[in-house]
Protein backbone atom coordinates (compact mmCIF):
# COMPACT_ATOMS: atom_id res chain seq x y z
CA UNK A 1 0.00 0.00 0.00
CA UNK A 2 1.28 3.22 -1.08
CA UNK A 3 1.49 6.15 1.47
CA UNK A 4 1.25 10.08 1.01
CA UNK A 5 2.77 13.29 2.62
CA UNK A 6 -0.80 15.40 2.20
CA UNK A 7 1.10 18.30 4.23
CA UNK A 8 3.90 20.12 5.63
CA UNK A 9 3.90 22.28 8.52
CA UNK A 10 6.17 24.18 10.52
CA UNK A 11 6.88 26.33 13.66
CA UNK A 12 9.59 28.61 14.39
CA UNK A 13 10.12 30.88 17.12
CA UNK A 14 9.83 34.88 16.73
CA UNK A 15 13.37 35.78 17.79
CA UNK A 16 15.99 36.26 15.55
CA UNK A 17 19.63 35.48 16.59
CA UNK A 18 22.33 36.91 13.95
CA UNK A 19 26.14 36.04 13.83
CA UNK A 20 26.29 39.76 14.73
CA UNK A 21 24.50 39.09 18.23
CA UNK A 22 26.25 35.26 18.65
CA UNK A 23 29.92 36.10 17.67
CA UNK A 24 30.39 38.14 20.39
CA UNK A 25 29.49 35.27 23.08
CA UNK A 26 31.74 32.65 21.31
CA UNK A 27 34.57 35.27 20.77
CA UNK A 28 34.35 34.84 17.24
CA UNK A 29 34.13 37.21 14.20
CA UNK A 30 30.06 36.97 12.75
CA UNK A 31 32.08 36.52 9.52
CA UNK A 32 33.54 33.58 10.45
CA UNK A 33 30.55 31.96 11.60
CA UNK A 34 28.98 32.55 8.05
CA UNK A 35 32.06 31.70 6.39
CA UNK A 36 32.41 28.07 8.02
CA UNK A 37 28.83 27.21 8.47
CA UNK A 38 26.61 28.99 5.61
CA UNK A 39 24.52 30.39 8.52
CA UNK A 40 23.51 34.08 8.59
CA UNK A 41 21.29 33.78 11.52
CA UNK A 42 18.57 31.46 13.98
CA UNK A 43 15.57 31.53 15.96
CA UNK A 44 16.12 30.72 19.52
CA UNK A 45 13.34 29.90 21.37
CA UNK A 46 12.28 32.04 24.82
CA UNK A 47 12.43 30.91 27.97
CA UNK A 48 9.04 29.67 28.53
CA UNK A 49 9.34 28.12 25.19
CA UNK A 50 9.74 23.80 25.07
CA UNK A 51 10.43 21.91 22.09
CA UNK A 52 6.86 20.45 22.76
CA UNK A 53 5.14 24.01 22.17
CA UNK A 54 7.25 24.11 18.67
CA UNK A 55 6.26 20.72 17.96
CA UNK A 56 2.29 21.30 18.82
CA UNK A 57 2.31 24.70 16.71
CA UNK A 58 4.20 22.54 13.43
CA UNK A 59 1.34 19.20 13.93
CA UNK A 60 -1.57 21.90 13.99
CA UNK A 61 0.14 23.85 11.19
CA UNK A 62 0.36 20.44 9.38
CA UNK A 63 -2.97 19.46 10.00
CA UNK A 64 -4.42 22.97 9.18
CA UNK A 65 -2.85 22.82 5.77
CA UNK A 66 -4.20 18.76 5.15
CA UNK A 67 -7.30 20.01 5.96
CA UNK A 68 -7.60 17.25 8.64
CA UNK A 69 -9.04 17.92 12.52
CA UNK A 70 -6.86 16.75 15.26
CA UNK A 71 -9.43 14.06 15.57
CA UNK A 72 -8.24 12.51 12.49
CA UNK A 73 -4.92 11.78 13.47
CA UNK A 74 -3.98 8.08 14.29
CA UNK A 75 -0.26 7.93 15.06
CA UNK A 76 2.12 10.19 16.33
CA UNK A 77 5.51 9.63 16.11
CA UNK A 78 8.43 12.70 16.94
CA UNK A 79 11.50 13.04 17.03
CA UNK A 80 13.84 15.97 19.35
CA UNK A 81 17.35 16.60 20.63
CA UNK A 82 15.71 18.75 23.08
CA UNK A 83 13.46 17.20 24.73
CA UNK A 84 11.41 18.84 27.16
CA UNK A 85 11.76 16.12 29.43
CA UNK A 86 14.02 12.68 30.49
CA UNK A 87 10.95 11.13 31.07
CA UNK A 88 8.00 11.04 29.78
CA UNK A 89 9.06 11.62 26.13
CA UNK A 90 7.95 14.48 23.78
CA UNK A 91 5.27 12.57 21.95
CA UNK A 92 2.65 12.50 24.96
CA UNK A 93 3.00 16.03 25.62
CA UNK A 94 2.32 17.35 22.02
CA UNK A 95 -0.59 14.58 22.13
CA UNK A 96 -1.72 16.75 25.18
CA UNK A 97 -1.33 20.18 23.24
CA UNK A 98 -3.36 19.12 20.16
CA UNK A 99 -7.07 20.33 20.87
CA UNK A 100 -9.28 17.80 19.93
CA UNK A 101 -6.59 15.00 19.27
CA UNK A 102 -7.52 11.34 20.57
CA UNK A 103 -6.02 9.34 22.93
CA UNK A 104 -3.98 7.75 20.14
CA UNK A 105 -0.56 6.01 20.31
CA UNK A 106 2.30 8.88 20.33
CA UNK A 107 6.14 7.21 20.10
CA UNK A 108 9.34 9.33 20.46
CA UNK A 109 12.21 8.06 18.26
CA UNK A 110 15.51 9.20 19.33
CA UNK A 111 17.71 9.23 16.45
CA UNK A 112 19.24 12.83 16.44
CA UNK A 113 18.61 14.18 12.82
CA UNK A 114 17.97 11.33 11.25
CA UNK A 115 14.22 11.90 12.61
CA UNK A 116 12.25 12.31 9.37
CA UNK A 117 13.69 8.98 7.80
CA UNK A 118 12.82 6.60 10.98
CA UNK A 119 9.37 8.24 11.18
CA UNK A 120 8.74 8.04 8.16
CA UNK A 121 9.66 4.44 8.16
CA UNK A 122 7.61 3.67 10.62
CA UNK A 123 4.49 5.61 9.45
CA UNK A 124 5.12 3.68 6.20
CA UNK A 125 4.53 0.20 7.36
CA UNK A 126 1.49 1.36 10.50
CA UNK A 127 -0.05 2.27 6.90
CA UNK A 128 0.49 -0.55 5.18
CA UNK A 129 -0.45 -2.72 7.81
CA UNK A 130 -3.81 -0.76 8.28
CA UNK A 131 -2.84 0.35 11.69
CA UNK A 132 -3.06 3.68 10.94
CA UNK A 133 -4.63 5.82 8.04
CA UNK A 134 -3.07 9.12 9.15
CA UNK A 135 0.01 9.70 11.11
CA UNK A 136 1.81 13.24 12.26
CA UNK A 137 5.27 12.65 12.01
CA UNK A 138 7.31 15.51 13.35
CA UNK A 139 10.82 16.95 14.10
CA UNK A 140 11.65 19.57 16.81
CA UNK A 141 14.04 21.31 18.80
CA UNK A 142 14.90 24.18 21.49
CA UNK A 143 18.45 23.10 21.82
CA UNK A 144 19.12 26.86 22.29
CA UNK A 145 18.89 26.05 26.04
CA UNK A 146 21.48 23.15 26.03
CA UNK A 147 24.60 25.41 24.03
CA UNK A 148 27.62 26.02 25.57
CA UNK A 149 28.28 29.75 24.88
CA UNK A 150 31.72 30.38 24.81
CA UNK A 151 34.51 30.16 23.01
CA UNK A 152 35.68 27.33 23.58
CA UNK A 153 32.05 25.66 21.86
CA UNK A 154 32.55 28.15 19.27
CA UNK A 155 32.28 25.05 16.51
CA UNK A 156 29.66 23.59 17.66
CA UNK A 157 27.26 26.23 19.55
CA UNK A 158 27.37 28.76 16.17
CA UNK A 159 25.41 26.19 14.40
CA UNK A 160 22.23 25.42 16.32
CA UNK A 161 19.09 26.61 15.93
CA UNK A 162 14.99 25.95 17.02
CA UNK A 163 12.13 24.97 15.36
CA UNK A 164 9.77 22.43 14.38
CA UNK A 165 8.50 20.90 11.28
CA UNK A 166 5.48 17.94 10.86
CA UNK A 167 4.55 15.93 7.78
CA UNK A 168 0.74 14.51 7.66
CA UNK A 169 0.95 10.80 6.42
CA UNK A 170 -1.81 9.07 4.70
CA UNK A 171 -3.23 6.35 3.24
CA UNK A 172 -4.89 8.37 0.43
CA UNK A 173 -3.55 11.76 -1.77
CA UNK A 174 -4.43 15.35 -1.01
CA UNK A 175 -6.68 16.73 -3.31
CA UNK A 176 -3.83 19.62 -4.08
CA UNK A 177 -0.68 18.38 -2.88
CA UNK A 178 0.98 15.04 -1.98
CA UNK A 179 4.10 13.13 -1.88
CA UNK A 180 4.13 9.88 -2.69
CA UNK A 181 6.66 8.23 -0.39
CA UNK A 182 8.26 5.15 -2.72
CA UNK A 183 10.95 4.29 -0.53
CA UNK A 184 12.54 4.84 2.72
CA UNK A 185 16.86 3.39 3.50
CA UNK A 186 18.06 3.33 6.74
CA UNK A 187 20.79 2.67 8.38
CA UNK A 188 22.76 2.47 11.68
CA UNK A 189 26.95 2.53 12.75
CA UNK A 190 26.35 2.47 16.87
CA UNK A 191 30.24 1.93 16.44
CA UNK A 192 30.58 5.88 16.38
CA UNK A 193 27.94 6.90 19.30
CA UNK A 194 30.73 8.35 21.03
CA UNK A 195 31.23 10.82 18.20
CA UNK A 196 28.06 12.99 18.61
CA UNK A 197 25.53 13.33 21.30
CA UNK A 198 24.87 14.74 24.61
CA UNK A 199 25.96 12.10 27.32
CA UNK A 200 23.30 13.24 30.39
CA UNK A 201 21.63 12.73 32.59
CA UNK A 202 22.62 8.84 31.27
CA UNK A 203 23.25 5.77 33.16
CA UNK A 204 26.72 5.42 30.80
CA UNK A 205 28.23 7.81 32.68
CA UNK A 206 29.25 6.26 35.61
CA UNK A 207 26.89 5.85 39.57
CA UNK A 208 25.05 8.51 38.75
CA UNK A 209 22.94 10.08 36.13
CA UNK A 210 24.97 13.34 36.09
CA UNK A 211 27.89 12.62 37.98
CA UNK A 212 30.72 13.94 35.66
CA UNK A 213 30.38 17.64 34.98
CA UNK A 214 29.39 18.95 31.91
CA UNK A 215 28.10 16.25 30.16
CA UNK A 216 24.56 17.78 29.50
CA UNK A 217 26.50 19.85 26.88
CA UNK A 218 26.79 18.90 23.16
CA UNK A 219 29.58 17.31 22.19
CA UNK A 220 30.39 16.40 18.21
CA UNK A 221 33.56 15.23 16.78
CA UNK A 222 33.07 17.63 13.60
CA UNK A 223 36.09 15.91 11.48
CA UNK A 224 34.84 12.63 12.13
CA UNK A 225 31.14 13.21 11.72
CA UNK A 226 31.60 15.37 8.32
CA UNK A 227 33.34 12.46 6.62
CA UNK A 228 30.81 9.49 7.44
CA UNK A 229 27.89 11.87 7.07
CA UNK A 230 29.42 12.51 2.75
CA UNK A 231 30.22 9.12 3.09
CA UNK A 232 26.89 7.58 4.29
CA UNK A 233 24.76 9.93 2.67
CA UNK A 234 26.48 9.57 -0.97
CA UNK A 235 26.07 5.60 -0.28
CA UNK A 236 22.68 6.10 0.83
CA UNK A 237 21.41 8.17 -2.08
CA UNK A 238 22.81 5.52 -4.42
CA UNK A 239 21.81 2.98 -3.07
CA UNK A 240 17.94 3.84 -2.91
CA UNK A 241 18.34 5.00 -6.77
CA UNK A 242 19.88 1.77 -7.53
CA UNK A 243 17.35 -0.14 -6.17
CA UNK A 244 14.49 1.95 -7.69
CA UNK A 245 16.27 1.82 -10.88
CA UNK A 246 16.46 5.32 -11.14
CA UNK A 247 19.48 7.95 -11.30
CA UNK A 248 20.36 11.26 -9.79
CA UNK A 249 19.57 13.07 -13.01
CA UNK A 250 15.55 11.83 -12.43
CA UNK A 251 15.69 13.73 -8.68
CA UNK A 252 14.78 16.90 -9.01
CA UNK A 253 15.50 18.31 -5.69
CA UNK A 254 17.96 16.88 -2.84
CA UNK A 255 16.42 17.62 0.48
CA UNK A 256 19.39 16.95 2.81
CA UNK A 257 19.49 17.31 6.65
CA UNK A 258 20.46 21.16 6.87
CA UNK A 259 23.94 20.09 8.79
CA UNK A 260 26.25 22.74 7.64
CA UNK A 261 26.32 24.25 4.18
CA UNK A 262 29.73 23.47 3.24
CA UNK A 263 28.65 20.17 4.19
CA UNK A 264 26.21 20.54 2.05
CA UNK A 265 28.10 21.66 -1.02
CA UNK A 266 30.78 18.82 -0.36
CA UNK A 267 27.96 16.36 -0.74
CA UNK A 268 26.42 17.86 -3.73
CA UNK A 269 29.49 17.69 -5.34
CA UNK A 270 30.33 14.24 -4.54
CA UNK A 271 26.97 13.40 -6.04
CA UNK A 272 27.71 15.43 -8.65
CA UNK A 273 24.88 17.55 -7.96
CA UNK A 274 24.44 21.06 -8.74
CA UNK A 275 24.08 23.53 -5.85
CA UNK A 276 20.33 24.81 -7.82
CA UNK A 277 19.23 21.30 -6.75
CA UNK A 278 19.90 21.38 -3.37
CA UNK A 279 17.50 22.52 -0.93
CA UNK A 280 19.21 24.98 1.66
CA UNK A 281 17.53 27.11 4.45
CA UNK A 282 20.53 26.87 6.98
CA UNK A 283 21.32 30.10 6.02
CA UNK A 284 18.18 31.70 7.76
CA UNK A 285 17.19 28.85 10.45
CA UNK A 286 20.63 27.48 11.29
CA UNK A 287 20.75 23.51 12.30
CA UNK A 288 17.72 22.87 13.68
CA UNK A 289 19.11 19.18 14.08
CA UNK A 290 15.47 16.41 14.39
CA UNK A 291 13.48 19.45 12.88
CA UNK A 292 16.13 20.68 9.85
CA UNK A 293 14.86 17.68 7.36
CA UNK A 294 11.30 18.47 8.05
CA UNK A 295 11.71 22.30 7.30
CA UNK A 296 13.84 21.71 4.20
CA UNK A 297 11.29 19.44 2.74
CA UNK A 298 8.58 22.33 3.86
CA UNK A 299 10.55 24.30 1.73
CA UNK A 300 11.01 21.86 -1.29
CA UNK A 301 7.23 20.91 -1.18
CA UNK A 302 6.53 24.35 -2.92
CA UNK A 303 8.97 23.85 -5.46
CA UNK A 304 8.19 20.43 -6.90
CA UNK A 305 5.63 20.20 -9.95
CA UNK A 306 3.47 17.03 -10.20
CA UNK A 307 5.64 13.97 -10.93
CA UNK A 308 9.07 15.60 -9.54
CA UNK A 309 10.90 13.76 -7.15
CA UNK A 310 12.81 14.25 -4.25
CA UNK A 311 15.34 12.54 -2.23
CA UNK A 312 15.63 13.46 1.13
CA UNK A 313 18.70 12.79 2.90
CA UNK A 314 19.49 12.61 6.28
CA UNK A 315 22.43 11.90 9.01
CA UNK A 316 22.67 12.29 12.95
CA UNK A 317 23.97 10.92 16.05
CA UNK A 318 24.14 7.41 16.60
CA UNK A 319 25.46 7.39 13.55
CA UNK A 320 21.98 6.81 12.05
CA UNK A 321 21.45 8.45 8.23
CA UNK A 322 19.31 7.35 5.37
CA UNK A 323 17.58 8.25 2.38
CA UNK A 324 13.45 9.06 1.51
CA UNK A 325 12.45 8.78 -2.05
CA UNK A 326 9.56 11.11 -2.98
CA UNK A 327 7.43 11.95 -5.88
CA UNK A 328 4.88 14.61 -6.21
CA UNK A 329 1.29 13.90 -7.31
CA UNK A 330 -0.91 16.39 -7.59
CA UNK A 331 -0.92 20.53 -8.05
CA UNK A 332 2.40 22.26 -6.81
CA UNK A 333 2.85 24.80 -4.50
CA UNK A 334 4.03 28.47 -6.01
CA UNK A 335 6.53 31.00 -4.61
CA UNK A 336 9.66 29.61 -3.18
CA UNK A 337 12.94 29.18 -4.31
CA UNK A 338 15.65 26.94 -3.53
CA UNK A 339 18.84 27.97 -2.62
CA UNK B 1 57.02 8.15 0.38
CA UNK B 2 54.23 9.49 -0.36
CA UNK B 3 52.10 9.23 -4.12
CA UNK B 4 53.18 12.18 -6.22
CA UNK B 5 49.24 13.06 -6.30
CA UNK B 6 49.17 13.15 -2.81
CA UNK B 7 52.37 15.29 -2.36
CA UNK B 8 51.18 17.10 -4.90
CA UNK B 9 47.89 17.86 -3.13
CA UNK B 10 49.91 19.03 0.34
CA UNK B 11 51.73 21.52 -1.62
CA UNK B 12 49.17 23.35 -3.07
CA UNK B 13 47.23 23.31 0.71
CA UNK B 14 50.60 24.51 1.96
CA UNK B 15 51.04 27.05 -1.06
CA UNK B 16 47.45 28.35 0.22
CA UNK B 17 48.28 28.44 3.69
CA UNK B 18 51.17 30.07 3.05
CA UNK B 19 53.12 27.62 5.18
CA UNK B 20 54.96 24.47 3.64
CA UNK B 21 54.32 20.94 4.19
CA UNK B 22 55.48 20.25 7.92
CA UNK B 23 57.72 17.83 9.48
CA UNK B 24 56.52 14.10 9.62
CA UNK B 25 54.78 13.82 12.59
CA UNK B 26 53.33 17.38 12.84
CA UNK B 27 49.54 17.57 12.47
CA UNK B 28 48.15 18.56 9.23
CA UNK B 29 45.04 20.23 10.62
CA UNK B 30 47.55 22.38 13.12
CA UNK B 31 50.17 23.37 9.74
CA UNK B 32 46.64 24.53 8.43
CA UNK B 33 46.74 21.84 5.44
CA UNK B 34 43.98 20.13 6.30
CA UNK B 35 40.62 21.16 7.96
CA UNK B 36 37.12 18.83 8.15
CA UNK B 37 36.19 19.77 4.43
CA UNK B 38 39.54 19.29 2.47
CA UNK B 39 39.51 16.35 4.55
CA UNK B 40 36.94 14.82 2.56
CA UNK B 41 38.45 15.56 -0.49
CA UNK B 42 41.77 14.26 0.21
CA UNK B 43 40.06 10.36 1.27
CA UNK B 44 38.08 11.15 -2.07
CA UNK B 45 41.35 11.97 -3.69
CA UNK B 46 43.33 8.56 -1.85
CA UNK B 47 40.48 6.39 -3.21
CA UNK B 48 39.83 7.49 -6.70
CA UNK B 49 43.67 8.34 -7.75
CA UNK B 50 45.88 6.47 -5.36
CA UNK B 51 43.09 3.40 -5.57
CA UNK B 52 42.78 2.56 -1.77
CA UNK B 53 39.65 1.71 -0.22
CA UNK B 54 39.63 3.70 3.64
CA UNK B 55 37.03 1.55 5.90
CA UNK B 56 34.79 3.03 7.91
CA UNK B 57 36.98 2.24 11.15
CA UNK B 58 39.94 4.30 9.49
CA UNK B 59 37.67 6.80 8.41
CA UNK B 60 38.69 9.19 10.84
CA UNK B 61 40.86 12.54 10.93
CA UNK B 62 43.86 11.05 13.12
CA UNK B 63 43.85 8.36 10.57
CA UNK B 64 45.66 11.00 8.19
CA UNK B 65 46.73 13.82 10.12
CA UNK B 66 50.52 13.31 9.64
CA UNK B 67 52.61 13.09 6.80
CA UNK B 68 53.76 9.86 8.79
CA UNK B 69 50.14 8.26 9.42
CA UNK B 70 49.65 8.62 5.65
CA UNK B 71 52.84 7.05 4.17
CA UNK B 72 52.00 4.04 6.60
CA UNK B 73 48.56 3.79 5.96
CA UNK B 74 49.10 4.06 2.00
CA UNK B 75 52.16 1.24 2.91
CA UNK B 76 50.03 -0.96 5.14
CA UNK B 77 47.42 -0.91 2.17
CA UNK B 78 50.03 -2.19 -0.03
CA UNK B 79 49.21 0.58 -2.69
CA UNK B 80 52.71 0.69 -4.82
CA UNK B 81 54.06 4.18 -4.64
Amino acid sequence: MSCYITACGAALPERIVTNAELAPMLGVAPEWIEANSGIRERRWVEAKQSASDMAAAAVRDAVRQAELPAEAIDYLIGGTLSPDYQVPGIAPLVQHKLAGCRMIPALDVRVGCAAILYSLQIARGLIASQAANTVVCFGAEAQSKGLDLNPRSAELSMLFGDGAGALVVSNQPANKLSLRVDDVLLATDGSFAEELGVRAPGTGNGARWMDAEELHLPTMNGRTVILHAVRKLTDAAHEILDRNQLSLDQIDLLVPHQANLNLLRALGKKLEVSDDRVVVNLDRYGNTSGAAAFLALRDAQALLKPGARALVLAFGAGFTWGAALLQTIGMSGKNANTT
Amino acid sequence: MLPQIILSYLQQAAREARTEIPDQNTSLFDAGLLDSFSLVEFVTLLETEVGLKVSDADLRPETFDTVAKIEAYIANAGVAV
